[in-house]
């Protein structure tokens, strides 16, 4: 099914440029402090509309955008009850790790699996196109791992019944 | 990939032994294997030619047959397995169930028969163990009347937890209830199982015995009681044929069934460590990934070279 996956992903990744203009913004609750307003939410002036974008009922993209923030958050495909668990194994994986990827979120949004948190800083740091490849080629990374990894249990349990049931023979 | 009948570390300890005799050594060794099964090995400075071997099982559950501690017919099975060499201890040391005494001195010094000797000997567990089973299937080998057929009868093989057996005139049914602590096992080895049925369909494998899985208790199992009938993986179940049983195959079909559920999660344990390797790889190539979206003078300066690096060719060819 790649083409509605290419769609989906362009999709995301027209959005995502045209949300991702993030400038540097001083809170303006407190002194000094600079934090990302789309977590905080305190002042509807410095957010923009949050943009849903569903491929299937079970899979869709939620980019909530503000003056120095953008979050992006994801659900994915989950099946059967082996895609269920070995989706949540491999995200947490993920999320654990978030400190390396620096623009992963530790904890997925509420209702979402994985959830993405960048800053005018990283966009400071990095290219805005590559960041936004990489977060298109983040989610296609995802679902393919996660279909490798369910072949590859099933391809182990049939290796593991054969030799077993070959025992008697 | 099958796990073996006799334990390595047993049979190392014997055979250092056996080729050590006339070292006087003190090997006080005790140790633990899968489901709950405790080994202790004694060897004195004073009588160095004597080893005590001890092992220990769970307890059994009250459903399953059992006779003072040990499964039903273990004795019996440990004389005709090994013959007069060894001596059991009565009563058995303190905490476990079964003591043998070994005197090395009165073994043949024929080396291959002593070796497949202490092989034999550290299957103990599997005779001790699988003595049950063996009866009933020693019977549909022969095709003599069980004692025990057309009704239902437990075997332990894991601490508090059985297997059952419908044993009949011209096959043995052998249903396993398969429960695991772990949520994410349960998903892996119900998925694990429900091969065992497709992989049995295969042409290739027509001889070996038929296997179902089902979700709640096959209609074989009905006249058991209700706490040993809950399973969260399933059940599956294998219809065993006198060919199955025949001659040789005998101890590796008593092997298989009774270790069947320590195969499964060894293999459900192998596949969620497969899969850790497999993150942490993808995690490293999508760093690497990223790393790519700096801006190439940030990560160029750490690998550029100002200077050329001189290896050997370079001193050599001057």
């Amino acid at each position: 099914m790649a083409n509605p996956l290419r769609l989906y992903l362009a999709c995301i990744k027209n959005t995502l440029e045209a949300a991702m203009c993030l400038q540097n913004f001083p809170c303006q609750e407190v002194e000094r402090h600079n934090k990302p307003e789309v977590e905080l939410k305190t002042s509807p002036e410095l957010l923009l509309n949050p943009v849903l974008i569903c491929r299937n009922e079970a899979e869709k993209c939620l980019i909530e955008s503000s003056i120095n923030s953008l979050r992006i958050s994801l659900k994915v495909k989950q099946a059967d009850e082996l895609e269920n668990i070995l989706t949540k194994k491999f995200l947490r994986f993920l999320s654990m790790r978030a400190e390396a990827f620096q623009v992963l979120r530790r904890k997925p949004v509420q209702g979402y699996d994985i959830s993405f948190l960048i800053t005018n800083y990283h966009c400071e740091e990095m290219q805005k196109q590559k960041l936004i490849d990489f977060i298109i080629q983040f989610m296609e990374d995802i679902e393919k791992e996660i279909s490798e990894l369910k072949i590859s249990v099933n391809t182990r349990g049939r290796l593991v019944a054969t030799e077993f049931l070959k025992q008697f023979m | 990939m099958m796990l073996q009948s006799h334990s390595r570390f047993l049979l190392q300890t014997l055979l250092t032994r056996a080729q050590n005799l006339d070292k006087a050594v003190e090997l006080d060794y005790q140790w633990i294997e899968f489901d709950d099964v405790r080994y202790h090995v004694q060897v004195t400075m004073k009588n160095p030619q004597i080893l005590l071997l001890s092992v220990s099982l769970p307890n059994p559950p009250p459903e399953a047959m059992s006779f003072d501690g040990l499964p039903l017919g273990a004795i019996e099975a440990i004389k005709t397995a090994y013959g007069t060499g060894f001596q059991i201890l009565d009563p058995p040391r303190d905490g476990f169930s079964l003591t043998l005494k070994l005197n090395f001195s009165k073994l043949r010094p024929d080396e291959a028969y002593r070796n497949s000797l202490l092989t034999k000997l550290a299957s103990i567990r599997e005779v001790v163990m699988g003595a049950p089973l063996k009866i009933i299937l020693r019977h549909l080998a022969s095709r003599t009347v069980a004692p025990e057929l057309d009704k239902l009868v437990a075997i332990m093989h894991r601490p508090n937890e059985t297997f059952f057996l419908v044993p009949q005139a011209d096959k043995v049914t052998v249903a396993f209830p398969m429960r695991f602590k772990d949520s994410v096992d349960t998903i892996l080895a119900t998925s694990f199982l429900k091969q065992f049925v497709e992989a049995r369909r295969a042409a290739a494998l027509s001889s070996a015995p038929s296997c179902t899985w089902s979700p709640t208790a096959p209609q074989e199992l009905e006249g058991a009681p209700k706490e040993t009938l809950s399973a969260n993986a399933g059940f599956v179940t294998f219809v065993i044929m006198p060919r199955h049983v025949d001659g040789e195959k005998l101890d590796r079909t008593v092997w298989n069934l009774s270790t069947f559920h320590a195969y499964v999660s060894y293999h459900v344990k192998c596949s969620e460590g497969f899969m850790h390797t497999r993150m942490r790889r993808r995690v490293e190539s999508m760093i690497q990934a990223l790393d790519q979206a700096k801006p190439l003078e940030k990560t160029r300066s750490m690998n550029n070279k100002s200077f050329k690096r001189l290896g050997l060719n370079d001193v050599n060819s001057k």
